[in-house]
């Protein structure tokens, strides 16, 4: 899990809100998060597990059309995706939006070219137990799109951080530059691509500048201010960080805190 | 609007009697770096207080905390008023360190533009959250249409805050009011030296009228 509580070890997924009002297990407001990410193999095997469960079930119902279905699959990733990419993407359509956000192209396209060959698919008349096995994916990548996609996005969501960051002082993942864009890239991909490239960390800075621009770090020393930004923000940045982190403080803390 | 903020300061007026712990008025001393704003900070507590609120800089950024003074009373003509001061960290647009490796080493330079980056989100949050009028400090000897001074006194002006202009260092040979009557012709500006404590007495009675 990229976040963790400080006090009690609780963990929370990366962009979880729950963590956003303190730790609700001992009210800790200290978190400290991490890039590494074992926890999205452990989701995925999960989500590999439920989707054997499924499958199960289904080939009790027809396993002709379930071995149907797998055919059409092959030839789906033969059409020019990776047979994990192809099924992934094909299988998360809502989720989608933000892996093609940030991928190129080619991969928007394979994206295409993959939900084309489900429509295909499904006007080839493969029955409904058929379009179930697909969906058997479909179904794990949709939980995995609640519990992670929706929270990504509602974390990303400028607007919303303030109003659910009640109290709670935390290094904001957000705010960071080395350590939240990584997972944040990653985790977009992560379901395709696990193991892919991470961007370099100046690539990352300047992506960061454009996005929280109240204070863009032009090296260390130098500053632009961004003053409406500043004061158009709830949460206060306390601290600047050497790595271009930022330690910010979020309304409540700071009110009840004056004195630092 | 002044009827009703005339009411509740006899409320508060009252209260104070009762209550010691009734919060007065948080003047928020802003203005770009270098402006004067510690040492009008300090002339004020001074004066009134008998302590300082600041070490006071010809390097810019000395103040890279907001700092305050709390329960300054000052009394004019019969009114008095009890203001919080709160004295912030210039606020600007561009901080470099390069500016002041001429006065310290680089690491220092380094240390104290970071520090002034935190001190003017600090600024800006204090101006957000936390103040009920501004003391608006200038330079008279500079150029007072900036791109900071605009942003700031127009965000002042959007929170619907009172705000006094502050035109400092009318003791220096380029000092000009006017440029700065002329660039804010919406706001009451005062003429001041803070180092030298002239005009302090027209100062204090705009205090207590704008912020009693």
């Amino acid at each position: 899990m990229p976040h963790q509580c400080t006090t009690c070890d609780r963990t929370f997924p990366d962009g979880s809100k729950e963590m956003l009002s303190g730790c609700p297990d001992c009210g800790g407001n200290k978190f400290q998060f991490t890039p590494k990410r074992p926890q999205s193999s452990t989701q995925r095997e999960e989500g590999r597990q439920r989707t054997s469960g499924q499958s199960m079930t289904t080939d009790d119902d027809s396993t002709a059309t379930g071995d149907s279905a797998i055919p059409t699959d092959e030839s789906a990733s033969s059409e020019g995706s990776p047979p994990g990419e192809s099924s992934s993407f094909g299988a998360w359509p809502d989720s989608a939006r933000r892996p093609a956000d940030r991928s190129d192209a080619s991969l928007t396209e394979s994206d295409r070219v993959e939900s084309g060959t489900h429509g295909r698919r499904q006007e080839s008349g493969t029955d409904f137990t058929g379009d179930s096995t697909g969906a058997d994916t479909s179904v794990s990548a949709e939980e995995e799109n609640a519990a992670q996609a929706s929270a990504r996005s509602d974390v990303v969501t400028r607007d919303e951080l303030p109003a659910h960051t009640r109290d709670g002082q935390h290094e904001d993942p957000l705010e960071g530059t080395a350590h939240e864009a990584p997972p944040e890239t990653h985790e977009g991909r992560v379901v395709s691509e696990p193991d892919e490239e991470r961007p370099s960390l100046d690539e990352l800075r300047e992506e960061l500048n454009d996005q929280f621009e109240s204070i863009k770090i032009v090296r260390p020393g130098q500053y632009e201010l961004n003053l409406m930004e500043l004061y158009d923000r709830e949460e206060y940045i306390v601290s600047l960080q050497e790595d271009g982190r930022y330690v910010i403080d979020v309304p409540d803390s700071w009110r009840d805190g004056d004195d630092h | 609007m002044g009827l009703i903020s005339g009411l509740r300061d006899s409320i508060s007026r009252v209260t104070d009697g009762l209550f010691s712990e009734q919060e007065p008025k948080r003047i928020g001393i802003y203005g770009p770096p270098n402006a004067g704003k510690t040492t009008l900070a300090n002339r004020i507590a001074r004066d009134w207080t008998g302590d300082a609120i600041g070490t006071e800089s010809h390097i810019p950024h000395e103040t890279r905390r907001a700092r305050r003074k709390e329960g300054v009373e000052i009394e004019r003509n019969g009114k008095s008023v009890t203001i919080d001061i709160v004295d912030t960290p210039g606020v600007t647009t561009k901080v470099d360190y390069e500016e002041f490796t001429d006065e310290m080493d680089k690491d220092d330079a380094i240390r104290r533009s970071r520090e002034a980056t935190e001190g003017v989100a600090e600024a800006m949050h204090w101006l957000r959250e936390d103040v009920d009028g501004v003391i608006y400090v200038l330079d008279s000897a500079e150029d007072p249409i900036t791109q900071v001074n605009t942003m700031l006194i127009g965000i002042i002006e959007s929170r619907d805050l009172p705000v006094l202009i502050f035109a400092n260092k009318i003791d220096l040979e380029e000092s000009s009011v006017k440029r700065i009557e002329d660039a804010f012709p919406q706001h009451k500006t005062v003429p001041l030296s803070a180092k030298e404590g002239e005009n302090m007495d027209e100062v204090y009675g705009n205090i207590a009228e704008y912020f009693g």
